[in-house]
């Protein structure tokens, strides 16, 4: 292999890596930056994810999916949606650290977590 | 009701009020019925005080639990939720709840005062009252498919 190939495969190489680094976020998907937003999906009588991540300042957007109403309410008191209908949306932007367990007061078998670091 | 546990007692995925409503409303079924064979056995103070009572616990249970339910999680998706059983079940088993509710008070208020004028009043007690034994009983069956619809299907 000629000196130029080398050149051309190592630099071929080192650009295939950059991009495979580039295209990887740094952070979970729901790990977002102070002032982000972040998604839970209400489906099938179901939050997704259950338990999210998220740092300080993010506000937390929850969609209800299902065609059965449902609500967000926090077990310790901290946050409480009204009835959301299908599609109807609840958020609430969390502005200090700890654990936010969570669940639907209509159907309490429903829980979710919202971990904020 | 916050002063109500949220989870129930049951095992299924219902509420605290939800649990105790199906209970209360059970319970009750059976002391109608044990109602009707007190008056079969022509006790007839004890047959109107068993049945009132009945009428007006559940009047509580429908104010408590049952009305605020239906006016928070069913009106809003009417009448285009109607074809799902969700919502199907918890409209007619309200329906007909009003219809046993408020023919209980008419046969209670006929049969216990005299407010009512000559014309508005029945005098054939058994068949109004049978009648309405067979709706109640009809209630208390819809009622529990709404509790399967709601709280037991969707977590089976």
């Amino acid at each position: 292999m000629t000196t130029k190939k080398i050149w051309i495969v190592g630099l071929a190489t080192t650009v295939m890596i950059a991009m495979m680094l580039l295209g990887t976020p740094s952070v979970a998907a729901n790990d977002q930056p102070s002032g982000a937003s972040a998604d839970v999906k209400i489906d099938n009588f179901s939050f997704g994810p259950q338990t999210l991540t998220v740092f300080v300042g993010t506000t937390v957007v929850w969609t209800n999916r299902d065609d059965i109403p449902h609500t967000v309410v926090s077990t310790d008191g901290v946050f409480k949606s009204k009835v959301r209908d299908t599609d109807e949306k609840f958020s609430y932007t969390f502005t200090k650290a700890g654990t936010y367990p969570y669940f639907c007061s209509v159907h309490p078998k429903m829980t979710g977590k919202v971990v904020v670091q | 009701m916050a002063f109500f546990p949220i989870k129930g007692f049951l095992g299924t995925g219902a509420t605290f009020e939800a649990d105790l409503n199906l209970v209360v409303q059970v319970v009750m079924g059976v002391a109608l019925i044990a109602g009707s064979l007190l008056a079969k056995r022509k006790r007839y103070a004890a047959h109107g005080v068993c049945q009132t009572t009945v009428l007006l616990s559940n009047l509580g249970m429908i104010g408590l639990v049952m009305w605020p339910s239906f006016q928070q999680q069913v009106r809003p998706a009417l009448p285009e939720g109607l074809h799902k059983w969700y919502f199907a079940a918890a409209t007619i088993h309200a329906l007909l709840g009003v219809m046993a509710e408020l023919l209980g008070l008419y046969i209670v208020i006929v049969a216990g005062t005299h407010v009512l004028p000559q014309f508005l009043r029945f005098k054939n007690w058994k068949r109004w009252m049978r009648a309405e034994l067979v709706l109640w009983s009809i209630v208390v069956l819809t009622g529990m498919g709404t509790y399967y619809a709601w709280y037991i299907a969707p977590f089976g």
